[in-house]
Parts: C-alpha cells; sequence; structure tokens
C-alpha cells in the first residue's frame, strides 16, 4: 500500500542522517586542508556582534541581517498586494484589466530577477529618481508580486461557487462578495503556498547585493574582500540565512493550526 | 389565461417572466417559458432532471443571464442594469440544495451578514432579527456554532433564516431538501409549509410530490427546457391535461 504519511524516524534513519552530516564535514575540512586553507573562526563573532565596554555593538553582517529583514519585510507586504490586485484584474470581468494583468506575469515570469533589478536600477531608478533601497524593494516586489498572483488566483477560484451565488442571492455586490465571504476564505487557503513564496523572497533578495545594497549577502562579500575568510564567511551568511527560512516556515505553520483554524 | 396578462399591469402579480430563452452552447435550456407568479402563491416547478427547472430559477434572480425574453418582479424590470438585479436580488431571496452557507461565519453572523451590508441594519437591530428567524426555523439554540457543526436539515434551516432576515418578497427553492437524509426533510418542508401559509411567495423545485400537492398553489411541469403544462395544483395532479404530465406522475408516485 502507497500511504503518504511520512513515517516515524528511526535509529537507523538518525544515524544516516548523522554520517552523512559528519561526510560533508570532513569534506570541507580535507579540501580545506588541500588548497592550504587557515581557518579564522575565533575572528568571526565579531562581524556578528561585539562587546565594548559591556555595550552589544552589532557588527556587519548583523547590520546586514536588518537590511536583509527590512527589504524582505516590505517586499513581502507590496507583493502580496501587487500579487492580489493583479489576481483580482485577472478574474474580472474588465478585458483591459486582464490584458494588463497578463502582460505583467508574462514580463516578469519571462526574464531573469537580475536583469529585472538591473532594468530597475539602471534604466527606472533614475527616471524615476528612487534610492537603492527601494529599487531593491520594487525589484523584488513585481517579481514575487507575480507569483503571488497565481496563488491568490488559484486560491480564490478554489471557493465553491455556490458562495458566490449565496452572496449574489442576498443581495451582495461582487466586492462586498470578495471582501466578506470569498477572500476571507481564500486567505486561509493561501498560507502555505505564500509561506514558500516568502521564503523565495528571503533567498532571492540576496540579488540585491549586485546593485550594491548592504544585505546580508553584500556585507558578507564586503568582509571576504578584506579578510580574504572565505570560508568561514558563507558559512555564516548561509546558516543566517537558513535560520530566516525555517523560523518563517515554522512561524506560518503555527499561524495554520492556531490562528486559522479552517471551517471549511 | 394568466399568461396572457399585460405585462406591465402592477396588478397582483409580482413575477412576470415572459419568452424566457436561455442555452448553454449548443444546449436549450429553457425554450421560451413563460410563468407568472401572484402575491402570496405558492408556484411548484416539477419536471425529469435536466428539464431546466434550476435555470428557471436562476434566471428569475439573475443568476443567469437570459438569451432573450423578459423578466420583471415586483415591477422592477431585470435586464442590464446593475442597480435593477442588486434591487431584485435584495427583494428575491434563494434556498439552494447544498445550502451555501458561508463556512468561515457562525450561524448568526450567516445571517447578519447581508443584513448588515445590503440593508444597513445595525448589529443589535440584525441579531434581534435572526434570533427571531433562528428561533422560528427552530435552531435557535445554535447561533455561534459554525455551520459545519450543525446537520444539513439544521444547516438548510439556517440557510432559510438567512434568505428570510432580508424580508423578501419571493422566495425560490431550488430542490431544497434533495441534499438532506431522509430523516431530515421532515423538517426542512415543515419550515416552508408555514412559510406558505404565512402567505409568502413562493417558487419551489421539489422532487416531493406530496409536498406539491399539498402546498403548491399551482404546478408547473417542465421537460428539456420547456413548459408542458401548468395548472392549479388539484387540477393538475388529478386530471392533467398532456399524455405527458400523466406520464411523468405514473412513474413519480
Ligand atoms: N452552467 C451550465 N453550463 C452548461 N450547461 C448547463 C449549465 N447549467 C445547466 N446546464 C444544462 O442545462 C440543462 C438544464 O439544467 P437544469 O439544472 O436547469 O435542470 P434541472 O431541471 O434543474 O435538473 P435537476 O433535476 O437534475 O436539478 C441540463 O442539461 C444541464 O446540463
Ligand atoms: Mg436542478
Amino acid at each position: 500500500m502507497v500511504s503518504h504519511l511520512p513515517k516515524p524516524a528511526t535509529l537507523r534513519d538518525w544515524l544516516l542522517y548523522l554520517a552523512t552530516i559528519a561526510g560533508c564535514i570532513m569534506l570541507v575540512l580535507r579540501g580545506a586542508e588541500r588548497l592550504g586553507y587557515s581557518w579564522h573562526w575565533r575572528q568571526i563573532p565579531r562581524y556578528l556582534g561585539s562587546l565594548s565596554d559591556g555595550v552589544f555593538v552589532a557588527g556587519p553582517l548583523l547590520k546586514g541581517l536588518v537590511v536583509t529583514l527590512e527589504i524582505t519585510g516590505y517586499s513581502l507586504v507590496l507583493a502580496a498586494s501587487i500579487g492580489l490586485v493583479t489576481a483580482l484584474l485577472r478574474l474580472s470581468s474588465s478585458s483591459i484589466g486582464r490584458v494588463l494583468a497578463r502582460m505583467y506575469l508574462e514580463i516578469i515570469r519571462n526574464t531573469p530577477l537580475l536583469v529585472q533589478i538591473f532594468f530597475l536600477y539602471f534604466v527606472m531608478a533614475p527616471i524615476l529618481d528612487i534610492g537603492r533601497t527601494a529599487t531593491a524593494v520594487l525589484a523584488l516586489s513585481l517579481f514575487e508580486g507575480a507569483y503571488a498572483s497565481e496563488i491568490f488566483r488559484a486560491g480564490i477560484t478554489s471557493i465553491d461557487r455556490g458562495q458566490w451565488e449565496a452572496c449574489y442571492s442576498l443581495g451582495l455586490t461582487q466586492l462586498q462578495s470578495y471582501r466578506k465571504v470569498i477572500l476571507p476564505q481564500a486567505l486561509r487557503r493561501v498560507v502555505p503556498p505564500m509561506t514558500s513564496q516568502a521564503v523565495s523572497l528571503i533567498k532571492d533578495s540576496a540579488l540585491v547585493s549586485t546593485i550594491a545594497v548592504y544585505d546580508v549577502t553584500m556585507e558578507g562579500r564586503t568582509i571576504i574582500a578584506e579578510t580574504f575568510f572565505s570560508f568561514e564567511i558563507w558559512f555564516v551568511v548561509a546558516a543566517i540565512y537558513l535560520v530566516l527560512t525555517l523560523t518563517l516556515s515554522t512561524l506560518a505553520s503555527f499561524l495554520e493550526r492556531h490562528l486559522f483554524r479552517t471551517h471549511a | 389565461m394568466r399568461q396572457q396578462q399585460s405585462m406591465t399591469s402592477s396588478g397582483v402579480s409580482i413575477i412576470h417572466a415572459a419568452h424566457l430563452m436561455k442555452t448553454f452552447g449548443a444546449l436549450l435550456a429553457l425554450d421560451d417559458c413563460s410563468i407568472t407568479v401572484e402575491r402570496g402563491e405558492v408556484l411548484v416547478v416539477i419536471g425529469p432532471s435536466g428539464s431546466g427547472k434550476s435555470t428557471l430559477l436562476r434566471c428569475l434572480n439573475g443568476l443567469e443571464e437570459i438569451d432573450s425574453g423578459r423578466i420583471v418582479i415586483d415591477g422592477i424590470e431585470l435586464n442590464h442594469r446593475e442597480s435593477n438585479r442588486l434591487r431584485i436580488r435584495r427583494e428575491v431571496g434563494m434556498v439552494f440544495q447544498s445550502f451555501n452557507l458561508f463556512p468561515h461565519l457562525t450561524v448568526l453572523e450567516n445571517v447578519n451578514l447581508a443584513q448588515k451590508l445590503v440593508r444597513g441594519r445595525s448589529t443589535g437591530e440584525a441579531t434581534k432579527q435572526a434570533r427571531l428567524l433562528l428561533d422560528k426555523v427552530g435552531v435557535g439554540e445554535k447561533l455561534d456554532q459554525y455551520p459545519q457543526q450543525l446537520s444539513g436539515g439544521q444547516q438548510q434551516r439556517v440557510a432559510i433564516a438567512r434568505a428570510l432576515a432580508m424580508q423578501p418578497k419571493v422566495m425560490l427553492f431550488d430542490e431544497a431538501t434533495s441534499a438532506l437524509d431522509p430523516e431530515m426533510i421532515g423538517e426542512v418542508l415543515d419550515v416552508m409549509r408555514s412559510l406558505a401559509r404565512e402567505g409568502m411567495t413562493m417558487v419551489v423545485v421539489t422532487h416531493e410530490m406530496g409536498f406539491a400537492r399539498e402546498v403548491g398553489d399551482r404546478i408547473v411541469f417542465m421537460e428539456s427546457g420547456r413548459i408542458i403544462e401548468q395548472a392549479a395544483s388539484t387540477e393538475f395532479f388529478e386530471n392533467p391535461a398532456s399524455e405527458r404530465t400523466r406520464q411523468f406522475l405514473r412513474q413519480i408516485l
């Protein structure tokens, strides 16, 4: 029988898991040794933060983390808004609205994010007179918004037609139906896919370091350029992203279980 | 004959539907259907599956758009004007086979939503009305429950209360008991029966012939999108005019 339920991990699974991790570490250590790389782990903590006279001073990596959080936070809100509006346009009866939404989606999904970032930075930013951080937020929002819109659209169309008919038969307008009946139900359904989209957003945000926005990745690159601690720093930067994304996923599944106890 | 009544007369007729045509692609779902319903009258629509009963009902409140023909309800013409459509829907309640309660709202919120949004009532006023109606249909104890926590029969009675809370002039029932377990059919029919007794104007699609005969003032028999026969209830069941009707009644009774 095919079971979709994950089986509980056995002792054998755990041993295998530990062996794999140990193997990876060995591989890296061996490789580093062969390259003659000398580790400087003791130097690393101060790039995160240090105590001076008993006061905590954030290091460049922590400052970068704050920038990353800021950029992804704003982008997430903006991307969700763009996504929702685009989804509503695509589902609207206005043919102009539908065409506009389609054009936006096709352009965003069929060009590389890096090119979009450069386009906004080198072409649009000077025209609109906006700064680097704003450009970064705009680029990420437009990009993730296209994917968010697909998620919203799927969520909205998954709501039973009978819900619309009940609304209409009670005299609600389309807008009222969306606001009070359709969206509240659809939004609950999109929490899981939107979480993975938010995780993508965090990861994709590393690309803004290419336009010299000092996020975690950019700070890492700068430190490495000065110190050549590339192995240690990339380990730490990767770990920071991992902590961010795992925290987000955990938070979202908690939300789903406790706040949105669905009745559908 | 009733069908010959002038469409514009402001007489006692509350629903005038004349020469309705409706196609779904190549399928002719309504073929020149005309009905009139008087105030306080219960019109029962029967016919085999796929004959267009639901379509007829759904055209009356604009859930389906007719290809041609004319629908006037309480003096308001159902046409392309959005405002007319909304006005008609405010006056016409509908009960569905699948209840269509809002699963994210409690029973009370289900009944209050449109009262507040469409009728502009305060939460207090709406709740007062909701309690009254939920008591009346026998689910007054369930105000704070969610639809899933209720039985099918209870859900359908909440749906009826939700429609009634808008104080509609007409109620449409599309096979309101077809999705229910047999032991729950009675409780919903009881509610419909008492509504009819209070003088509510109703158009009822049903397969419950006993109910049709007892509560219906007039019966419309449909087949393949056409109205084959319409007549007063007793006449329809005791002395059907068309051979096709007699055949149908023999099968179903
Ligand atoms: N939205 C739709 N799209 C395409 N065809 C439809 C649609 N709605 C109804 N039909 C078709 O129109 C015809 C009439 O359907 P309708 O639902 O009005 O029949 P009915 O008399 O209510 O049948 P039942 O007793 O099974 O409910 C059927 O052949 C049906 O398949
Ligand atoms: Mg039907």
